[in-house]
């Protein structure tokens, strides 16, 4: 029999034409899946590209236990889940949750290292304490949680953060721009390398205050730590009363 | 000589009368649902030289289903078809299992030749090899010659008990158990889940009041003609060019890589599909394409496995050898000669753990896309093979096809046509 009679027998004369799509290509089955295709340190940009369009999709591998492994794509996730959320979207206590958020509302119930991280807009909420880096790198947007680790703020250019209780060690470290408020204690070296921005605190901060600063505010409503403003090139300090070696130039409050 | 399929509808009623197996109706062929277990069974006894494992755990009357049907086909006691059975475990050897040398024929005036005694097994065609994965991993390799030949040579002596039907049975992985080798996988040619009894069954089985070895003599007998006689009867059913097209576009679908050598996933050792081989192929993640979602790609075996078993199924069933038989019997021979990526087989709604339930879903979407989407360009490759077309515009117009089997076996075969 030749090949065409074989062809022409097997379809009589029914077929549809229609060509593979290789456009399809978009279904993830999961945390590893994606990993595989963009590797697990990848841009937000290859990320969304891949995201599920289906809700159902995104919120069951936002449901994932990253581990390790996988938590920058999972937190790039869950800030691509709360930019098409039309509700603050309720997320667990993971590392990098709202990591590059642009717009939408986060709440946590508790926050664990690197929330808010390079963050451009929107809002996080963290009923409970975070970790460290809380808000590192972020140019917009806002966070308000109940407490911190160290590093918080760190190297922030825009937008604000509100810590409602204390505050860990180097709080605004490296800022350029942007408000924190930190309503309770803040821990040592705030304001470290700090060029712009400011940085208040409602009660005590520890020592080294404002250490290496060239420009932005610190204002601290209680008792700075030994050394506030040690060689500091420019900005404003001012505190309710300082500890001894303060520098020259640090002012107390009227 | 009577009709053997009503004998074998009689084998099945009373097997069910006389409660010796009622399983599950879990595979569908058209609108006749089936039990699997009993079905793919009995389609091996009416063929020669396949084998057939049956998989599950202790208790889903797996042996002993084997066992039944062997005393109906070959006119036995149930006892002496359990004679007739290997059972695994790490102390078997292949003298127990096949055969030693007589010892007597040393003492013996003038005897020159060897002499063998060959075992009950090895002599007989109707092969059952017990919890198959209880033999160590080097004994396993004893079966890789013996399944599918009709000889078995020991010590220089060659056994020829002729066309033989093979089964095996296995558990899940236990504590005792080895794994199977992929070579001996593929020579099995089907694998069947033995699922337990289920509500219904557990009922049914619980009003059988004799002994099996009792039951077992009530079965219907057949005669040695008639069981040699079904391998002709099987071999009467015809399959439509559209069977046969589809188990050719299968397995290619299962087959080629873009990546591998030659294109052929065979090939590949170390890297595969689950091993990082995929990222950036422009096929990986696309639904609608098999070959990135599963490791292994499939041998001619496949082939062969997939034509005598439809029209084994077919002549069971009195149905036409057509698609519904097809995609009823190709996932039970591919499921246990595959392994799928994780990230696909995990995500629900398998689980991880309803391998056979996944590749059900790569057989029909091969199918389907084999009969719905592929006639132009399958059209196109045949007439260019027939010499109905030129080669050059053939090859124009598929490449603009980005379907694999387009892209990896019908342009490079027209090349080469065109080179000669």
């Amino acid at each position: 029999m030749s090949m065409k009679r074989f062809m022409e027998d097997a379809y009589q004369g029914k077929a549809r034409v229609k060509r593979l799509e290789t456009r399809r290509g978009d279904m993830v089955f999961g945390l590893e899946d994606l990993a595989d295709r963009v590797g697990t340190r990848p841009a937000r940009a290859e990320v969304e590209a891949l995201a599920p369009a289906d809700e159902n999709l995104l919120g069951q591998l936002i449901a994932a236990e990253p581990g390790k492994k996988y938590q920058v794509l999972w937190g790039y996730l869950s800030s691509i889940a709360a930019e098409r959320s039309s509700v603050p979207l309720r997320l667990p206590a993971r590392d990098f949750a709202g990591l590059e958020l642009c717009r939408g509302s986060i709440i946590l119930e508790e926050g664990k290292d690197h929330v808010g991280e390079r963050m451009k807009g929107g809002r996080i909420l963290v009923h409970g304490s975070a970790g460290d880096f809380l808000g590192q790198e972020m140019s917009g947007g806002g966070i308000v949680a109940w407490g911190c680790r160290d590093y918080a703020f760190r190297n922030m250019r825009g937008g604000f953060g509100v810590v409602r209780g204390n505050s860990g060690n180097f709080t605004g470290l490296g800022n350029s721009g942007g408000r924190i408020v930190v309503r309770g204690n803040c821990g040592e070296r705030a304001g470290w390398l700090m060029r712009g921005g400011s940085v208040r605190i409602a009660q005590d901060a520890g020592d080294f205050l404002g250490l290496l600063m060239s420009g932005g505010m610190i204002a601290v409503k209680g008792r700075a730590g030994k050394r506030a403003g040690w060689r500091r090139k420019g900005g404003e300090i001012r505190a309710g009363s300082f500890g001894p070696e303060a520098a020259d130039g640090v002012l107390g409050l009227d | 000589m009577p009709d053997p399929l009503k004998k074998i509808e009689a084998l099945i009623a009373s097997l069910e009368e006389l409660r010796l197996h009622i399983g599950k109706r879990d595979l569908s062929v058209g609108s006749r649902n089936i039990n699997s277990q009993l079905f793919f069974s009995l389609a091996n006894a009416c063929l020669r030289n396949r084998a057939v494992l049956l998989y599950g755990g202790m208790g889903a009357n797996k042996t002993t289903l084997i066992n039944l049907l062997g005393t109906s086909f070959l006119s036995l006691g149930l006892g002496d078809v359990e004679n007739l059975m290997v059972t695994g475990h790490p102390e078997q050897t292949e003298e127990k299992m096949v055969g030693f040398l007589d010892p007597r024929q040393w003492t013996r005036p003038g005897s020159t030749a060897v002499e063998v005694l060959w075992t009950l097994w090895a002599r007989s065609r109707w092969k059952l090899i017990n919890e198959i994965n209880r033999f160590p991993s080097g004994k396993q390799n004893l079966f890789l010659e013996i399944l599918q030949k009709r000889k078995i040579s020991y010590a220089g002596q060659v056994l020829e008990p002729g066309d033989t039907c093979y089964f095996a049975t296995m558990n899940p992985e236990f504590s005792a158990t080895y794994p199977l080798d992929e070579a001996l996988l593929d020579r099995i040619s089907v694998c069947v889940p033995a699922m337990q009894p289920d509500f219904l069954a557990g009922l049914a089985l619980s009003e059988r009041e004799r002994e099996v070895h009792e039951l077992a003599e009530k079965l219907p007998r057949f005669t040695p003609e008639e069981f040699e006689a079904l391998p002709a009867y099987v071999a009467r059913v015809k399959l439509t060019s559209q069977v046969e097209l589809a188990i050719l576009s299968l397995l290619r679908d299962f087959t080629l890589c873009e990546r591998a050598p030659g294109y052929d996933k065979t090939q590949l050792s170390g890297r595969n599909p689950g091993k990082g081989l995929c990222p950036g192929c422009h096929y990986f993640n696309n639904p609608e394409v098999l070959c990135w979602q599963v490791d292994e790609g499939l041998s001619d075996r496949v082939r062969q496995d997939l034509r005598d078993f439809c029209r084994a199924m077919s002549f069971l069933l009195h149905h036409d050898g057509d698609l519904e038989v097809l995609k009823a019997v190709a996932p039970y021979v591919i499921w246990h000669r595959v392994t799928p990526i994780r990230s696909a087989l995990e995500s629900p709604p398998y689980y991880g753990a309803r391998k056979l339930a996944f590749v059900f879903g790569l057989v029909e979407r091969s199918i389907n896309r084999t009969l719905n989407e592929r006639a132009e360009m399958n059209l196109i490759f045949a007439r260019a093979v027939d010499g109905e077309m030129a080669l050059d515009e053939a090859l124009r117009e598929l490449s603009a096809y980005d379907d694999p089997i387009a892209r990896l076996d019908f342009i490079p075969s027209l090349e080469q046509m065109r080179c000669r």
